[in-house]
Formats: C-alpha cells, sequence, structure tokens
C-alpha cells in the first residue's frame, strides 16, 4: 500500500484531499508572497484523528503544518512543499466555559472573537485581540504568541494560555499546565506558546478569562509632528497610568485610512495618537482628568474625547483598518513587525523615513507605542520588476534597525518564514544551538513546520503581494 | 513519593558551597564541578535539597539597568527582592505579582526557579508573565541570552519562561529582565466575614467577576475571612468599597493596610509553622482542602488568587504524609519550597506536571545534555498515552 493510502484510510474522502484544485487554497497565508503545494490536506473533526495523522507523519518521516485560518502575516502556516497540511478549523469547540475559576477550554480551530462572544453573558472576556480576531484561531494565536491593541495592559497570549494539551511531533500526547493560574515545575506551557507549529499540535487549550472593563475612555489626539506624539507617549507612561492600549498612526496611514473609512481624524494632523483608558465607572473618572492635564501639557492641536461606545468604535475603525487602507495608496505593501525599546521610538521613525527616502520607497507608519512595537508598511508595486526585491531589502534593514536598537525583529507576527534570516542576528550562537536542542527534544524528525523560525535552505516559490484574500473580501483588517 | 526525611543534614557544612563573585568565575565554578545547584539565599531549602555542589549567586547582585520609561530593569540573578522592589517603589513602580518571600532575603534568580508568585498575581500575571530575558550559564559552560530585554518580543522560543519553576535544573541564571507596572496611586483592603469555606468560594467567584477589578482575592479559612486588595486613585477606591460593603452589609470590614494579610502571606508567614507547601488548585478542591484540614492540628492553609492556589503549613514534617495522601486523593501537587526534606508531594499529575515522561525527559537532555544539574526531583511521571 502506498503510505498516503494508510493516512487516507484515516478520514472519510471528504476531509482528505491530494487534489490539487482543492488545494489551491492552502497554499499561501496572510503572507501571500510566497507559495508551497502541499502533498495532501486532511480535515481532522476530532482530536484523535489529529493524533492518528502526526503519529503517521512521524512514522513516515513526511513533514506536517498546522493551520489555522491561514492569516499569519510571516508565513508560519505556509504548507511544507510535499508535505501534509493539517486543517484545524473543523475542531471548533468550545468545550467549556467556567464562570467560577473564569476560564475557556477550546479547541484549536475555535475562532479568538468566538471565546469572548461565548463568555460575554457572564461578564467575561478573552483580553488578546489581534485585529485578525474575528476570523484567525486561538491555535495560531497560541502558535504565534499574539497580540494586539491591548498588549500593554495584560499582555500577549502567553499571559492568558494557562494550559494546553499538545499532541508532539513525536506523536506524544502531553497535557501542560492546567486549569489553575499557577503551576509547580518548568513552565512548560510557557515554552509551547510561541513555537510557531514546530513542536506539534496543541488539541485542547486553557484560556483564562477577564472580567468586561465595565468603562472605556478613548482619546484622539491629533500633533503636528510624529515626534510630540512620541513625546505624548512618554508623558502617559511617566504619569503612572496605565492605559489599555496607546497607538500612533503617521500621516500617511492617516491619509489611507480617511480615504477608506472617513474616520474623521483631525485634518492636517502629523501623526495621531489614540490614548484608552479601561475599568471601573469610579476610577475612571479619576483617571481621565489626570490624563486630560497630562494630554493637555503636550500642546496637541486636535483632541476628541470618544462621547459612546458607537464613537469609540468610529476612532478604532480608523485605526484597525489603517493596513488595509494602505492598499488605497499602493498596489502591493509588506506589512513588518518589528519592536525597539518605547524611550527610542522617535529615533527609530527617524531612520525609518530615512531608509525610506534612501530606497525612495514610501512607508506608512502604525504602531502600538505603548509597547514600542513599530508595523512599518512598505508601499511597492508588484508589478514593477524587481519592486518586490528593493521591498524586501528595505524590510531587511529595518529589521537590523530594531535588533540595533536592542529590540526585537517580532512583537507579534512571529519569525515564520519571513524573518527566519534574522533570528541568527538577534540571537548568538549558542542561544540559536539550544533553541535547535529544544526543537529536536520536541522534534527529532524535523517533521513540524520544517524551514520556518530557523534559517534553511528550501524556499519556496515568491508571487506578488498583495491584500489576504479575507481582507479583500472585506472580512478582517490588519493592525 | 520520596519519604519525607525528619531531618536533613545541613548543606553548607557537608557540601561544597561555591559563592562566585563575576560572571567568570560563575562559569568557572559550573565547569569545575561534575554536578552543580545554583542557589541563591536559600530561602526555600528544600528545592535544593541535593548532594551537587551548590553555587551560590548572592554575590552576583545588583541592577545592571533600570529605565522606568521602559517598564523594565535587567538585574543581576543574586539581587535581593528588597533591592528590586525598593528601587522600583522609588519610582512609583513594582512587580504586581508580590514576591514571595521577599523579606527573608529571597534573590531574584531564586524566585523565578522557584516559580514563586504571590496574591498579587490575580490581577496582571505572575513571576512568568513579567520575565522577558534571562541569561544564563549552560552545563556545557556556554552562555544563552534567552528571550529579550523589550516588553513585547516574540522571536525564537521563549526560553525564559521554560526556566520558571524548573528549579534550577536547566542552567544557572545570571541575569533577568523584566517587566514592570506603575504602582496604582493606592490600596485598599476589606475583609468578607465567611460562616463556611462553600460560601467563602461562592463571595470569592462572585468578586472575581466583578466590574471592581481587584488586585488580590484571599481567603484566610481560619477565621473565615475574604480577603480583597483593591488599587487605584484613593476616591475610587473608597467608593468601590462602599458598594463591597453594602452588597454584604454587615460583614465586610475595612482592614488597615498594615495589619492585613498581603505581607505575611507574600513572606508564607501566614501561620506559626515552619513547613510550606505551594498547592496550585481550582474552588473546588480548595474547598475540600479547607474541609479535611479543618481540625487537623497543626496545619494552617491559606488560600489565594481567588482560590487558585492553596499554601499548606504544617509543624515539622510529621504530618507530610497524611498531607501526601490526601493531595494525592484529589490529583493535585504540592512543592515545598520551605521547611526540610522531599520537596515534592501528593499526584504527579497535577497542576503544571506535563503527562509525558518522555517529553519532559527530552527537554532537560536538550537543555543539559552532561547532566551537570541534578535531575528535577519529581516523582517519574504517569507514561505517556
Ligand atoms: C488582516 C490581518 C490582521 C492581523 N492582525 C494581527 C494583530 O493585530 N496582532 C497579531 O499578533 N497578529 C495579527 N495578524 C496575524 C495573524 O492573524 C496571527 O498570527 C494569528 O494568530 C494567526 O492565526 P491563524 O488561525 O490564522 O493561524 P495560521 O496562520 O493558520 O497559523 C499560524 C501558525 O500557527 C501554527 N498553528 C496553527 N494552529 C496550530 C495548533 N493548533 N498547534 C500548533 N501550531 C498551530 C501554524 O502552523 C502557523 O505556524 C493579522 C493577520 C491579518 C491577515
Amino acid at each position: 500500500m502506498e503510505p498516503l493510502d494508510s493516512l487516507a484510510s484515516i478520514y472519510p474522502e471528504s476531509r482528505f484531499s491530494r487534489d490539487a484544485a482543492f488545494q489551491a487554497a492552502f497554499e499561501s497565508d496572510g503572507l501571500t508572497v510566497f507559495r508551497a503545494k502541499p502533498r495532501a490536506v486532511v480535515i481532522p473533526e476530532s482530536a484523535e484523528e489529529v493524533i492518528q495523522t502526526i503519529r503517521w507523519c512521524h512514522e513516515h518521516a513526511v513533514p506536517f503544518v498546522a493551520r489555522g485560518s491561514g492569516t499569519s502575516l510571516s508565513g508560519g502556516s505556509l504548507p511544507v512543499a510535499d508535505g501534509i497540511v493539517i486543517a484545524l478549523n473543523r475542531l471548533n469547540r468550545i468545550l467549556k466555559i467556567d464562570p467560577v475559576e473564569r476560564i475557556a477550554v477550546v479547541e484549536p480551530g475555535v475562532v479568538n472573537q468566538h471565546v469572548s462572544d461565548a463568555a460575554a453573558s457572564e461578564g467575561l472576556y478573552y483580553a488578546p485581540d489581534p485585529s485578525s480576531q474575528s476570523i484567525c484561531t486561538i491555535g495560531g494565536n497560541l502558535a504565534f504568541n499574539s497580540g494586539g491593541a491591548h498588549c500593554l495592559k495584560y499582555g500577549m497570549t502567553s499571559n492568558h494560555v494557562i494550559g494546553c494539551k499538545a499532541v508532539l511531533a513525536t506523536g506524544e500526547v502531553v497535557t501542560m499546565g492546567g486549569e489553575s493560574l499557577e503551576t509547580v515545575g518548568p513552565d512548560f506551557t510557557g515554552l509551547f506558546v510561541g513555537s510557531e507549529g514546530l513542536f506539534g499540535v496543541a488539541i485542547e487549550i486553557t484560556l483564562r478569562l477577564l472580567p468586561k472593563p465595565e468603562q472605556f475612555h478613548t482619546v484622539l489626539v491629533g500633533y503636528d509632528s510624529l515626534q510630540a506624539a512620541g513625546d505624548a507617549v512618554s508623558a502617559v507612561i511617566d504619569s503612572g497610568l496605565l492605559p489599555g492600549a496607546l497607538e500612533i498612526m503617521d500621516a500617511l496611514s492617516i491619509e489611507a485610512a480617511e480615504a477608506a473609512v472617513a474616520c474623521g481624524y483631525p485634518p492636517g494632523a502629523a501623526a495621531v495618537l489614540i490614548v484608552e483608558l479601561e475599568g471601573p465607572r469610579e476610577k475612571i473618572e479619576q483617571e481621565r482628568q489626570q490624563l486630560d492635564e497630562i494630554l493637555t501639557s503636550t500642546e496637541p492641536f486636535a483632541q476628541r474625547v470618544a462621547v459612546d461606545e458607537a464613537d469609540r468604535l468610529f476612532i478604532w475603525k480608523g485605526r484597525k483598518s489603517a493596513f488595509s487602507a494602505v492598499g488605497r495608496l499602493s498596489p502591493d505593501f509588506l506589512v513588518q513587525d518589528g519592536v525597539v525599546p518605547r524611550s527610542r521610538l522617535g529615533e527609530a521613525l527617524v531612520r525609518i523615513q530615512q531608509l525610506s527616502a534612501e530606497a525612495n520607497i514610501r512607508v506608512a507608519n502604525v504602531f502600538h507605542a505603548g509597547d514600542g512595537n513599530l508595523h512599518p508598511l512598505i508601499m511597492f508595486d508588484g508589478s514593477q520588476p524587481g519592486a518586490l526585491h528593493r521591498a524586501e531589502e528595505l524590510a531587511a534593514k529595518l529589521s537590523r534597525l530594531c535588533i540595533e536598537m536592542g529590540g526585537s525583529i517580532t512583537g507579534e507576527h512571529g519569525v515564520g518564514m519571513e524573518k527566519r534570516d534574522f533570528l541568527p542576528e538577534m540571537f548568538d550562537e549558542p542561544t540559536i544551538r539550544m533553541m535547535h536542542r529544544i526543537r529536536e527534544a520536541m522534534d527529532p524528525k524535523v517533521i513540524a513546520n520544517p524551514g520556518k523560525m530557523f534559517p534553511g535552505k528550501e524556499a519556496p516559490a515568491l508571487s506578488k503581494v498583495g491584500l489576504h484574500p479575507l481582507e479583500k473580501a472585506g472580512v478582517i483588517s490588519r493592525e | 513519593m520520596n519519604e519525607p526525611s525528619e531531618t536533613r543534614p545541613n548543606p553548607s557544612e557537608d557540601q561544597t558551597l561555591d559563592t562566585p563573585e563575576s560572571l567568570e568565575q560563575l562559569r568557572d565554578a559550573v565547569q569545575s564541578s561534575p554536578r552543580v545547584l545554583a542557589v541563591g539565599q536559600r530561602t526555600k531549602p528544600p528545592l535544593s535539597e541535593t548532594d551537587a555542589t551548590l553555587v551560590c549567586t548572592r554575590r552576583l547582585s545588583g541592577i545592571t539597568e533600570y529605565e522606568p520609561s521602559e517598564f523594565t530593569f535587567t538585574a543581576l540573578a543574586g539581587t535581593p527582592l528588597t533591592e528590586i522592589t525598593d528601587t522600583l517603589a522609588q519610582r512609583g513602580q513594582y512587580l504586581p505579582f508580590d514576591p514571595v518571600l521577599a523579606g527573608a532575603g529571597s534573590t531574584l534568580g531564586g524566585a523565578v526557579g522557584a516559580g514563586l508568585s504571590g496574591s498579587g498575581r490575580f490581577r496582571y500575571g505572575g513571576i512568568r508573565d513579567f520575565l522577558l530575558g534571562a541569561k544564563f550559564i549552560s552545563g556545557e559552560g556556554e552562555w544563552i541570552e534567552a528571550g529579550g530585554k523589550v516588553v513585547k518580543n516574540a522571536a525564537g522560543f521563549d526560553i525564559p519562561k521554560l526556566l520558571v519553576g524548573s528549579l534550577g535544573r536547566y542552567g544557572v541564571m545570571a541575569e533577568l529582565t523584566f517587566k514592570v507596572f506603575p504602582q496604582p496611586v493606592a490600596q485598599l483592603s476589606l475583609g468578607i466575614k465567611c460562616s463556611t469555606h462553600e460560601l467563602a468560594r461562592q463571595r470569592m467567584a462572585r468578586v472575581a467577576k466583578s466590574r471592581w477589578e481587584l488586585f488580590a482575592i484571599d481567603y484566610q479559612p481560619d477565621p473565615g475571612i475574604v480577603h480583597l486588595r483593591l488599587g487605584g486613585p484613593p476616591q475610587a477606591n473608597d467608593q468601590i468599597a462602599e458598594e463591597i460593603q453594602t452588597e454584604w452589609s454587615g460583614e465586610v470590614t475595612n482592614i488597615p493596610l498594615s495589619e492585613s494579610i498581603w505581607a505575611k502571606t507574600s513572606e508564607l508567614n501566614f501561620g506559626p509553622h515552619d513547613t510550606v507547601l505551594k498547592v496550585p488548585t481550582t474552588g473546588p478542591k480548595m474547598q475540600q482542602l479547607c474541609e479535611t484540614l479543618e481540625s487537623a492540628e497543626g496545619v494552617t492553609l491559606h488560600a489565594s488568587l481567588a482560590g487558585q492556589l492553596v499554601w499548606i503549613a504544617v509543624s515539622g514534617n510529621t504530618r507530610l504524609r497524611s498531607i501526601d495522601t490526601l493531595l494525592q486523593s484529589l490529583g493535585l501537587s504540592g512543592l515545598m519550597v520551605r521547611g526540610n526534606g522531599t520537596c515534592w508531594l501528593g499526584s504527579e499529575n497535577g497542576a503544571g506536571m506535563a503527562i509525558g515522561s518522555q517529553m519532559q525527559r527530552a527537554i532537560k537532555q536538550a537543555m543539559d545534555p552532561t547532566a551537570k544539574f541534578p535531575e528535577l526531583p519529581f516523582p517519574e511521571l504517569i507514561a505517556s498515552q
């Protein structure tokens, strides 16, 4: 029997495919620049099928890639050429919402937003909020330790995953963590989160839920320079306030957002800052006064407070649409993700502007300013010969800039395929070797998502860059 | 479990104790002995119960970088927690998880290795969530610099988290980077009298879900008081406290911070006993522990994290056997952090244990291929499925 037949025997015909046309949907992810053809796509509906699939892959030394919704912006869920894609979208049951212990136990294909929806009637929510949250899965979030606009106060995905059952690439099923916030022994859950699918597949995930904030206080502030907006962030941070979100957009991204969603940002602003406080109304009452004073001292030329929830969402709409909106200014763009120390944000922006001018490539900037997390958007026209290459060169310079400034090559989008060449520039040799050893402990045959995170030989086909198909359809927008 | 020993020889007498004063000396110390375990101030003796050479980090002390507007600091592993909390407090910042045993002299490295967080863990996360980066020396004598120095970083495997709770069995930490937060302007403590453990559990569940955003929710089974901590502007704290008082009229008292249980809990001094276990759990089992051990002599319980963590303090080691049996019957694991003797009690698959011994062994082998550091002192784990 052909080995693939024994894999096929695990699944009914409708959930196993070697059909090229069917597989086309899985050839790429949110980083559309890369494409690869898998050998087969399987669509498990139970954890047991995932376990059997991975044991089959292990036995036959066939590589596999777990896939949630395929929204990875770093090529993380790109298939391995001739490997198996394990599409997890149908493992989408919320197994338990426990309002007393304030936890949710979910299958990996559950969509991020659905967790908060299911917990809403209990007054609870799941805090990490990537802008892809209406479509991306908890499994993908876990693998990438995804972030969102509200990481400053509550942290990334890792802070909210308290337990995980996984099938490792060896076929071994392990249970890490549990239903308590605390554990004893090494924090294996913490290691598993952010491992980018290189250890195995999470099949059951236990999440911490938080009480929904009672009140929000959202302020939109316009500045006549990026520097002034950056200084305002420092002023807020130094005041001792801990906002839920602190976001900056530059003139180019404001222009794009304005054109796309008419978000009513202050005309002529060189930068806007969004500050959001959240908490019990008594606290907000006090803290908003403090924030008011700080913002006034930063001499903004325009300032507006959201008057109600609709208005708040309206303010956020401009911010959340910024990335897809850039698609209006340029046929193609690369979304960068890097981190610099917050106090060096201003300096980083000046450098980005210089690099952009030198390369003669327009770059729009959007950032989670409170975390020093930059998202430069590198615009180009993929139909021009060499344009993609030049854009990638600029992206590489930006990654190196982040390393040089003592930051990181990724704050939330992961290393994946895109940044794998930079990992050894961020970490020294012994540290990289240690990472390889850990990976081999989990995956001695190197079959789990090979070719990602670490520099490798195989480079799948490059194609033109563009919006994610779901963005084109207006289902999601980038952050 | 291993037999809990009644007495323990004092390791500092019959064991070599190396106290390097520089990173080079630290590396030499690790390389010059066949088997090594790092210790700080040994505030948690059961965790370093071993015949390995002890390498003490206490002379590797001091904050090396602190930039308040970055919300980060970096310090050598032997830095006393008190030095850190004092330095941060001068700039209105803090580690929100109530570092454990700071007053007893615990070092930063020891706190990470033991993986201990106090009552404040409830609000913003534990020591695992605030640790950003770690520089440590591997068993092969190589410096590993994992994680980063910025508050957000998703590059590479999160090795710093793996070090949390690893009891020094994966490497010797030399320098650690943490995230910090601004301290709340004011704090306020309330106590709610509860006549039964069940009532306490219900009330904790109620407040944990509330709009009030409590910073800590603890329970003292004897004399039956749920403790709440609020943080924020003083007027806001007062207003929220008033509402809580109205909700359980006549049963809520304002407790001056100086008399509150928070400091005693962080120091694990909530009971008059010398042996203390950390037991991660959930509400129902917390209640069972409280009920079962209610009249046990020489045993004091304290619950934190709205019932998800129980500290059990006992006099000497005589009661450990029955507590071990009890934990096993409830499927809970306990880590002995104060006292003498073996550090592990209860079930092998309580919270945190990775069922699947192969993974645990493979990771140990990956982190420490030459077995320079002792094995994790855990019972043989259940065979994987
Ligand atoms: C429009 C847009 C906006 C975005 N906004 C944000 C944002 O604000 N913040 C942010 O952090 N990211 C953002 N992203 C990136 C992306 O949405 C996240 O990385 C998300 O977590 C990916 O989820 P997914 O389900 O699509 O995973 P996929 O892309 O399918 O997979 C991502 C990675 O996870 C692995 N994986 C998936 N499931 C499992 C599993 N069960 N076990 C082990 N590994 C698994 C895959 O192998 C892959 O390596 C955005 C992307 C887009 C397209």
